[in-house]
């Protein structure tokens, strides 16, 4: 009898659990599951100092500190980055080709890596010259990388590796311009057009104008 | 024993609409525009194909999987764009709505190539299959085209809608 009943109990939760898994069920968009993970200690600081920094260039050591007089661009993405980073890169490089000799001289794009167990200095200089002959990559170890990130308030965070042991890296996304003087001056969001990204620069680089 | 008139010819409609439907209307209903890969530097094992699938037909259709011989594997990702934080995930399927269009584009959906065969040069083109809901494939060539080469494409909308 108990048996019995147990069944019958078993059977209406299974129908219950159907009949609400037909009608009301709906698979999680993505948004929701990225929703599901967040990251709240990631967010871009509030307002990022920027600030010299040294970290590996194909040639040894590149020091901000050496490049007072010319506008820096950062850039922080990874090699293994499908889509985000080219299109940024192919972005920022378009602007580069959009200078003038004498305004390319004075003007100085990096990407910086924020998967460097991935990104070497020799892996960077394959990748980067590509969009670029200009454009240089910048690696360092896990703590240099994320001390320039944290300074400039670019996050990113390494995602679970699939069963292959790929993983993508969650990333900021925008550029950050250094003027001459070696501050942060502005950051460029995501998807910033060459356009935009030429115009910011010639305002840094212009001389200041006649009063 | 006759059939009523009316009857016949819904009868005849009816088995007229069955009959085909379910083969040609899949076949039609989809179109591929302006597919690419994207070229990347030598040595980097990912890249990205980008596409606008049309669907010209009465119901929303679903693009489930997508293969290429030039990938170990081919996934169907978006990117989702969190305050700044770029984060891209795979998904189930990517829809295409009854009478719409949906695009695969550089930032949002798009068919991630992984551990790339062999490095593709500008100009190469990389077979696709791609596999939707109602049991249709599609069959298309995506040419290589450089970061670059694709950003001017999709610039000049941009410009005119510049003007004041």
């Amino acid at each position: 009898m108990k048996t019995r009943l147990l069944l019958i109990a078993l059977i209406v939760v299974l129908s219950a659990t159907l009949i609400y898994l037909a009608a009301f069920w709906e698979p999680l968009p993505p948004a929701t599951i990225t929703a599901a993970r967040p990251h709240a200690r990631l967010a871009a600081a509030a307002k990022p100092a920027g600030g010299d920094f040294i970290l590996q260039g194909p040639q040894g050591p590149v020091a901000l500190a050496d490049y007072r007089g010319q506008v820096v661009l950062l850039y922080f993405g990874y090699t293994y980055c499908p889509d985000v980073c080219p299109t940024s890169l192919a972005l920022i490089a378009q602007a580069l080709s959009g200078l003038e000799a004498s305004e390319r001289q004075q003007v100085q794009a990096w990407l910086i890596s924020v998967d460097p167990q991935r990104d070497s200095a020799e892996r960077l200089q394959e990748y980067a010259p590509f969009f670029h002959r200009t454009l240089i990559g910048l690696s360092g170890t896990p703590a240099e990388i994320a001390r320039v990130a944290a300074q400039y308030g670019a996050s990113y965070q390494a995602q679970p590796p699939n069963a292959q042991g790929q993983y993508s890296v969650d990333h900021s996304s925008a550029t950050y311009l250094i003027d001459t003087q070696g501050k942060l001056a502005l950051s460029l969001p995501h998807a910033s057009t060459p356009a935009q990204i030429l115009a910011a620069i010639r305002q840094h680089l212009a001389p200041v104008a006649v009063r | 024993m006759r059939l009523h008139p009316t009857l016949a010819v819904l009868a005849t409609t009816l088995t007229a609409l069955t009959l085909p439907l379910p083969t040609l209307a899949s076949e039609t209903d989809l179109s591929i525009i302006g597919a690419y890969v994207r070229m990347v530097p030598p040595g980097t094992p990912n890249t990205a194909a980008f596409m606008t699938i049309a669907n010209s037909g009465s119901s929303n259709r679903k693009l489930l999987m997508a293969e290429s011989p030039a990938a170990k594997r081919s996934e169907l990702h978006t990117h989702i764009n969190d305050q700044g934080m770029m984060r891209m995930r795979q998904v189930e399927a990517i829809e295409i709505k009854a009478a719409a269009h949906t695009e695969l584009k550089p930032g949002g959906y798009h068919i991630m190539l992984l551990d790339l065969q062999q490095s593709l040069k500008e100009g190469d083109s990389v077979p696709l299959t791609l596999r939707f809901d109602d049991g249709s494939t599609k069959e298309i060539a995506a040419a290589v085209k450089k970061p670059q080469t694709v950003m001017k494409a999709t610039d000049t909308p941009e410009h005119g809608a510049m003007k004041h």
